[in-house]
């Protein structure tokens, strides 16, 4: 389903060459959950970046459910990642000071879809995620676990194949991370492959994680 | 088939609200200049109508006797001389001046008409026509500023000129104007010719002036010239010649005006420009976050799009429409006075309506596509960049 | 001459095109060069960044020579006043050996560069990119024509003088001038007519059937036979005048501008024609090519007829 292959990426910061991955590979197949573990400039969320496709290698190549995504031109890119990525991110990243639907459909807009589609898929993923009741009440105003069920029923609003998650936990309580396992738990169990970047211990022994790889300063370790 | 995106614009509107205060400034820093550039081709181009109108009745050549370089009445018989040039239309002598009311501080044109002789000007022929004259020895036809303010000194139906021996002239108001030259007829006071010669104590083979019309308008210039050729003590002035004198009054100021004004408005684009160029991080990471939720770039540009578009398009027909009502309903305070020069001593008059489509599409393309490629460029700049290092 | 406002903005624009143009070509050399779309290698990925930042950039360029071809011919009529024996903008034409080759040239680049626009548009349409390195390619060609056009546009108002005479368009087009032209006055002008309907005629049978290369070719023929059946037949009706030919005096006001009018319904006829094979043989055949070409072909086939006939109908005769 997703394979990355000899892949280097560099920055170039304050003059500075970073280098974020140092030529790896691996390979995550349908239905799996990955957990990337690591510190934080260990090269995890440019993982997730390089299969999201929001960003390209420096050289090597990456293959997202049999195309070369690294290769697709920013608006077939775009599109891909539109309709088969979801993406979490660490800070939820909504939209404040409009409603939880209007949250939740953010990524439908460009498609200019017409209303009865737009409303169908709305209602079963906030059912699915239990906020339906509150679909109508600004975003600001919502408790964080409320907003965490928000941030994932948007993940969802495209039924796509791939999540991704990126520090999903770092700014929540224990008991709200542990709801979060059971809702990627109820994801995995729908047949989603999910890869989640993250150095939570919470996620370090848990059964239903396919792999876990281990990253340091941009390579893969045992 | 061009279906509007009707999530897509209600994003764009809610972005707008979201950032209130910065996009509050906008909207009334834009308005306010889009309304006084408005108001100011409103305004001109009210008064360069009004002087069209008033400069085509003018007469094609007015000859008046130089004397010490100030002007002096003139010999009638000049008439007769001049309606000998070929092409000459018909030449009639006028009787007219200022009269100074001193307890309103203000001047009334005076003009002495005479039923039975040709009139030089199609309005005072329609004047003969309505009015019966026969009894004007003690009558007068005023302006409507006139009756205004004679009113406001307490003259109801007749007014007393003092004439230049001291003695005083009673003559009743027998009708106002009613004429669509504002301007002009405004504070004008009609009388007989004989009435003008006492109340101005010129002598009845003189004349103010003598106006000349030609028939073929492409003429005028040589007859001008034979004229002044034949009496070298006089000032030959055609109709082109007040055109061009006042139209480059009213060019001068414009030009000030305008010039004062662009800079004010390339001041504000550079601060929009400056501000939106490097965009906020909250922008760049909102623009980021959008990418990574499967938004393509060109969709991102087209939000931005209708953001400028609303914030700019309101701006522009809030400014636009604020002017009209400044200048049509309030008839423009403060700024009419810029262009009318010291209006102290003219008589009120109300600005007619002129508008020029052309200027308020210039007004249009000046500001409004500039300011959204403004705001578009930065936006289009960070949605290119790798989105994934705002995301962090 | 450069003082003038508007040769001034010209020039400045010019510079700038040239500026931009410029770097886009070094680029460009260089993904014609070394493009290869299968390779993962930092070169490669720098090299895909790049051409989509070049091609806007090819875009905006483009897509500002369409305003600024009609603002230069503006500039050409305005100046027609102030050079001694100018009409229209003809006589200023002449008024150079630069003018009127640089005016064709002017012309062929804005359907080049369209082409170059079509390939583009063809290349976005698939993730392999497959048309990069001949786009590239191409718009290096056509690049060298565009500095040309800029060289002789600069040269062009350089060498403009005010006080020289030049002839007007009444005796350029006609029969007794030595240029090219004058050749086209020699020969009877009902045969231009016969072949201006009959490449129409002909052209609408290639839309029929859907035929590019007949299309393509026809619609080249008809371009050329328009602009001659419009000097030597459809003029005069137009001005109501027999011996006025002239092609640039109908832009002018006092016929309600219609030559912008004629010649945009012809070169969008005849660019969406050519445009048919281009299509054909990169991508697929497409349908909407041949229905907007046919369109406005037509339009300009209508309004250019409409105008004897008006003429015979007020009159009860033909001119010449």
């Amino acid at each position: 389903m997703i394979k990355l292959n000899n892949i280097f990426k560099q920055y170039i910061s304050n003059n500075e060459k970073i280098i974020a991955l140092d030529h790896i590979s691996f390979t995550i197949a349908k239905g799996d959950l990955v957990v990337l573990k690591g510190a934080s400039g260990s090269g995890k969320s440019t993982v997730l970046s390089l299969i999201a496709s929001l960003t390209k290698p420096t050289s090597g190549d990456i293959e997202v459910k049999n195309t070369k995504i690294s290769k697709l031109s920013d608006n077939f890119a775009s599109t891909f990642r539109q309709q088969n990525i979801g993406f979490i991110f660490q800070k939820y990243n909504l939209i404040p000071n409009i409603s939880v639907k209007d949250n939740i459909i953010l990524p439908l807009i460009p498609t200019n879809p017409d209303e009865l589609f737009v409303n169908s898929r709305a209602n079963s993923v906030m059912k699915l995620f239990n906020i339906e009741h509150k679909q109508n009440i600004i975003v600001r105003n919502l408790s964080g676990g409320e907003q965490q069920r928000v941030a994932i029923a948007r993940s969802m609003i495209n039924d796509p194949d791939i999540i991704l998650a990126d520090e999903p936990t770092a700014n929540l309580d224990e008991a709200l991370s542990l709801d979060f396992i059971k809702t990627l738990k109820e994801l995995k169990d729908l047949g989603k492959t999910i890869v989640v970047a993250t150095h939570d211990p919470l996620f370090f022994e848990l059964d239903f994680v396919t792999k876990t790889i281990n990253m340091k300063n941009g390579h893969i370790v045992e | 088939m061009l279906k509007l995106n009707k999530y897509l614009i209600e994003f764009a509107i809610n972005s707008i609200l979201r950032d209130k205060t910065k996009n509050i400034f906008i909207f009334i820093v834009f308005s306010l200049l889009i309304f006084i550039l408005s108001s100011v081709f409103l305004v001109t181009s009210s008064l360069q109508k009004e002087l069209n109108l008033t400069a085509d009745s003018l007469p094609d050549i007015i000859v008046q006797k130089m004397s010490a370089g100030r002007i002096s009445a003139i010999n009638t018989d000049i008439a007769d001389e001049i309606l000998q040039i070929k092409g000459v239309t018909n030449a009639i002598p006028r009787v007219w001046g200022y009269y100074y009311f001193e307890n309103a501080g203000i001047n009334f044109s005076v003009v002495g008409i005479d039923q039975f002789e040709t009139q030089y000007k199609n309005s005072l022929k329609q004047i003969t026509q309505q009015y019966d004259f026969s009894d004007l020895d003690d009558f007068m036809i005023v302006g409507k500023g006139v009756k205004k303010v004679l009113e406001q000194n307490y003259y109801k139906d007749y007014f007393n000129f003092i004439k230049p021996n001291g003695d005083f002239k009673k003559i009743k108001i027998k009708a106002v104007f009613n004429d669509n030259l504002t301007l002009e007829s405004n504070d004008m006071v009609l009388v007989s010719k004989d009435t003008a010669y006492e109340i101005f104590g010129i002598d009845e083979d003189k004349a103010t002036d003598i106006v000349v019309n030609v028939a073929n308008p492409v003429e005028v210039k040589t007859i001008a010239y034979k004229i002044k050729m034949m009496f070298p003590d006089t000032r030959v002035i055609t109709k082109e010649d007040l055109k061009i004198s006042y139209t480059n009054i009213f060019n001068y100021k414009t030009g000030i005006f305008l010039s004062l004004f662009i800079v004010s408005l390339f001041t504000f684009f550079m601060i929009i420009y400056d501000k939106s160029s490097s965009l906020s991080s909250q922008a760049k990471r909102e623009i980021g976050i959008l990418k990574a939720l499967g938004w393509k770039t060109d969709d991102i540009l087209k939000e931005k799009f209708y953001e400028s578009f609303l914030l700019s398009f309101i701006s522009y027909i809030v400014g636009v429409g604020v002017s009209f009502i400044y200048v049509y309903i309030l008839q423009a305070p403060l700024l009419r006075d810029v262009f009318m020069g010291y209006s102290v001593l003219k008589p009120p008059f109300e600005l007619i309506f002129s508008c020029d489509i052309k200027t308020f599409a210039l007004i249009f393309f000046l500001s409004v596509p500039i300011y959204i490629a403004a705001t578009i460029f930065p936006s289009w700049r960070a949605s290119i960049v790798d989105a994934d290092e705002v995301i962090r | 001459m450069f003082l003038n406002p508007q040769i001034l903005s010209i020039t400045i624009l010019d510079i700038i095109f040239l500026i931009f143009g410029t770097v886009v070509f070094f680029l460009s050399l260089q993904i014609y060069f070394k493009w290869d779309f299968n390779s993962s290698s930092p070169l490669q990925y720098k090299l895909e960044k790049q051409s989509f930042l070049n091609a806007v950039i090819i875009k905006y360029i483009f897509y500002l020579k369409l305003p600024l071809f009609l603002f230069f011919i503006f500039t050409l009529d305005s100046l027609s006043d102030v050079i001694t024996g100018a009409m229209c903008a003809a006589g200023v034409i002449d008024a150079t050996s630069y003018g009127m080759p640089l005016f064709i040239l002017k012309i062929a680049n804005i359907y080049l560069f369209g082409f170059w626009l079509l390939i583009h548009h063809i290349d976005m349409r698939y993730p392999n990119l497959e048309f990069t390195k001949l786009k590239f390619g191409y718009f290096l060609v056509i690049f060298v024509l565009f500095v040309l056009e800029i060289y002789m546009e600069l040269a062009l108002f350089n060498s403009i003088d005010i006080s020289k005479m030049v002839s007007c368009c009444g005796t350029l087009y006609s029969a007794s001038a030595t240029s090219a032209i004058s050749s086209i006055f020699n020969i009877d002008s009902h045969i231009f007519v016969y072949i201006f309907y009959g490449s129409y005629f002909i052209n609408l049978l290639f839309y029929k059937i859907k035929n590019a290369y007949g299309f393509t070719l026809g619609n080249i023929v008809f371009l050329i036979i328009s602009i001659v059946s419009l000097i030597r037949f459809f003029s005069p009706y137009i001005y109501e005048l027999p011996t006025h030919h002239c092609p640039f005096c109908i832009l002018q006001g006092d016929y309600y501008y219609i030559g912008y009018i004629l010649y945009i319904t012809l070169f969008a006829g005849t660019f969406y024609g050519m445009v048919t094979l281009i299509s054909k043989s990169l991508d697929k055949q497409n349908t909407n090519y041949f229905k907007i070409s046919i369109i406005f072909s037509s339009l300009y086939v209508l309004i250019v007829t409409t105008y004897p006939i008006i003429y015979y109908i007020k009159n009860g005769v033909w001119l010449n």
